[in-house]
């Protein structure tokens, strides 16, 4: 086997992404506000809770509500977007399996040859 | 009367041997339609067969995070090949300071170990769940087993980053 798909089907992939990608933005407004020097203890305080509940609703530990998402996004000093959306249709776009740029074996040609060739 | 020796060099491994002789296996996940793939990820056939356990439905026995261990999986690895920036120390980190270094991925339920053969390009060699690594301190023989690793497949001055910063190994 050299090639390996780690397939968890749509559904899933969907819901885990939305919960790391929440994840993930919150670790990144930290990390920002963080080096303007806010420490956990004051976005705690800000937030009137507890330190160890904070660090558990960053690190994943803890479930996240819509309302403890919108407080931590108050105590941050940050708006938050959301949108539905259908998946995107556009011409050319990727389609990993088949447009993978960094594959490891020399580029292969898979258009068909013109009958003008 | 002179002898003449002749000394075989044997070339050292690319990325591409090691894939053909089975010792390391691309990972992919499914990636959006807007998604370009900008890292690569390998694992040791070891590591495979942990990951199937999970696509299996494996998962430690108190879950820490919301989302299944499988579903953190998919979100990590889904935000490292698409090149997503991932937060130092949360979400990576190298185990210990030192050339060569041994590198932690991190999820609530869930810690590979590997180490990057190049900027962006992952090797994963174990998963085990965050808790068990935790209360057996497993950090010292995974990271002894992946140097030892790397030292049978002769890639350990070719094929691996000796930074320890966090842009030595991720460019996003």
């Amino acid at each position: 086997m050299t090639f390996f798909r780690f397939d968890i089907g749509a559904r899933s992939r969907t819901a885990g992404r939305l919960m790391g990608r929440v994840r993930r933005e919150l670790l990144r407004a930290v990390t920002e506000e963080k080096q303007a020097g806010l420490t956990q203890q004051e976005l705690a305080r800000r937030l009137q809770s507890g330190r160890s509940n904070v660090n558990r609703q960053l690190s994943g530990e803890a479930e996240i509500t819509l309302r403890s998402l919108a407080d931590l996004a108050w105590a941050l000093d940050r708006e938050i977007t959301f949108e539905l959306r259908r998946p995107d249709q556009a011409a050319g776009q990727n389609i990993a399996p088949q447009t993978s740029t960094i594959g490891h074996k020399p580029i292969r040609i898979i258009a068909p040859k013109s009958p003008e060739e | 009367m002179f002898f003449l020796k002749t000394m075989i060099v044997q070339p050292m491994p690319t990325i591409t041997d090691l894939v053909n002789n089975g010792a390391i296996v691309k990972i992919d996940v499914e990636l959006a339609p807007h998604d370009q793939p900008l890292r690569l990820l390998y694992g040791t056939p070891q590591f495979i067969a942990w990951l199937q356990e999970i696509l299996d439905g494996a998962g430690p026995a108190r879950l820490l995070g919301q989302p299944s261990p499988a579903e953190q999986i998919d979100d990590l690895f889904h935000s490292f090949l698409s090149g997503e920036h991932l937060v130092f120390t949360r979400q990576f980190r190298a185990v210990r300071a030192e050339e060569n270094a041994v590198w932690e991925l991190k999820t609530p339920d869930v810690r590979i170990f590997g180490w990057f053969m190049a900027k962006d390009c992952f090797v994963a060699v174990f998963g085990n769940w965050t808790d068990i690594i935790k209360d057996h301190d497993l950090y010292r023989g995974y990271r002894i087993a992946i140097r030892r690793l790397r030292r049978e497949l002769d890639i350990d001055a070719t094929l691996c980053v000796r930074g320890v910063a966090p842009d030595d190994v991720l460019s996003v």
